[in-house]
């Protein structure tokens, strides 16, 4: 039996630094727009900014699980059952955040009376597959609200258990995701 | 558009003042649910003011707002404004207001009724005026800043209601110069 490889596959690891900056900067953006910019014509200017890169998120996290579900994962460094347990559930929690995220939004989009017109990077018009309708989008917007709360929060997590690797328990866990070298897994 | 608030004035017919584009804005409000208020304003326009001092109601004013001069503030929202859900200028380059009736409340107030026409579409509108002159130079400009609501639905721009209010407030800012 082989053993695992020490890191994950290079394109695991692009996709999981890339994705971290786009949702970082969507979040970041999502709270500035909606809390701090008091300027109509700037928050329509960001509003319509997060939108697409909203939409790429989605299409990355997709992306990505998929090259995650065929690839397999490094040697884990956690030995307790409830760690890895603890580890796993974070992981996918993070995955269902980052599918349920852009997807409320779009569903804000598709389904608010204040239907504006997105475009996907200079050529593809968004499409909306639902009427508008003011309920669904009050739905959608709380739920949108409170994922990002969550996100952030795991975000948090997430980036609190990788210094704890790193730093406290200096597993290694981080090189995983990290190192530099070649992919170990030519499926990918 | 109106009169100066004295009598014997030497001008005593309906006479057809410059317009000041200087000191003239065509600008609007509206608000909108979990978005700040908007502000916007039109940057071309043409209008025509005539006063008369001895019979106020003989006065008239016209504006023929260009529809596409509407500045939000930024060029996407800008044309979002622009597009087929809002001012649909496109299909509706101008808009106008023309009066019908013009009538002295106060010796610095007036009411103005006439018709806007909007998206195809002409309905009364009521604006109240206030007029202010320089004593200085009383005979030569006045002021005037008039405000009104407009019920955008009743146009037709039934867009974004309710979360975007159908009133839009509208304030015209002017100055009449008899420099002739």
């Amino acid at each position: 039996m082989n053993e695992p490889a020490a890191i994950w596959p290079l394109p695991i690891r692009i996709a999981h630094w890339l994705s971290a900056a786009l949702v970082i900067s969507l979040l970041v953006l999502g709270a500035v727009m909606v809390f701090a910019v008091a300027d109509p014509a700037r928050r329509f200017e960001l509003t319509q900014i997060h939108k697409p890169l909203g939409i790429l998120a989605l299409i990355f996290t997709g992306a990505r699980a998929c090259c995650r579900l065929c690839s397999s994962a490094p040697k884990i460094a956690l030995t307790s059952r409830p760690a890895v347990l603890a580890a796993k559930a974070a992981h996918l929690a993070l995955y269902l955040l980052l599918f349920l995220m852009p997807l409320s939004g779009w569903l804000m989009v598709t389904s608010t009376p204040i239907r504006i017109p997105v475009t996907l990077f200079g050529f593809v018009d968004l499409p909306f597959p639902l009427a508008p309708d003011l309920a669904t989008y009050n739905a959608a917007r709380t739920t949108h609200l409170v994922l990002s709360i969550a996100l952030a929060l795991m975000v948090v997590v997430h980036t609190g258990a990788a210094m704890v690797h790193q730093f406290l328990w200096r597993d290694g866990t981080l090189t995983r995701m990290w190192g530099l070298g070649r992919s170990p897994d030519p499926r990918c | 558009m109106l009169w100066l608030p004295h009598s014997g004035h030497a001008a005593n017919r309906s006479q057809s003042w410059r317009i000041d584009e200087a000191q003239t804005s065509i600008a609007f409000k509206i608000d909108a649910v979990g978005f700040p208020t908007t502000h916007g304003h039109f940057g071309h326009y043409t209008g025509k003011i005539l006063i008369d001092f001895d019979r106020p109601a003989k006065s008239f004013t016209n504006f023929t707002v260009d529809a596409t001069s509407v500045d939000v503030g930024a060029a996407s929202f800008n044309d979002f404004v622009k597009s087929r859900a809002l001012l649909n200028v496109e299909r509706f380059p101008t808009m106008a207001f023309a009066s019908t009736q013009v009538e002295k409340l106060d010796a610095h107030t007036a009411r103005v009724i006439g018709n806007l026409t909007m998206l195809g579409v002409s309905r009364p509108l009521t604006l109240t005026v206030d007029v202010e002159t320089n004593a200085a130079n009383q005979e030569n400009a006045v002021s005037f800043t008039a405000k009104g609501t407009i019920v955008r639905s009743e146009f037709g721009m039934t867009f974004g209601i309710p979360l975007i209010d159908d009133a839009i407030e509208i304030t015209v800012k002017t100055r009449a110069l008899n420099d002739e």
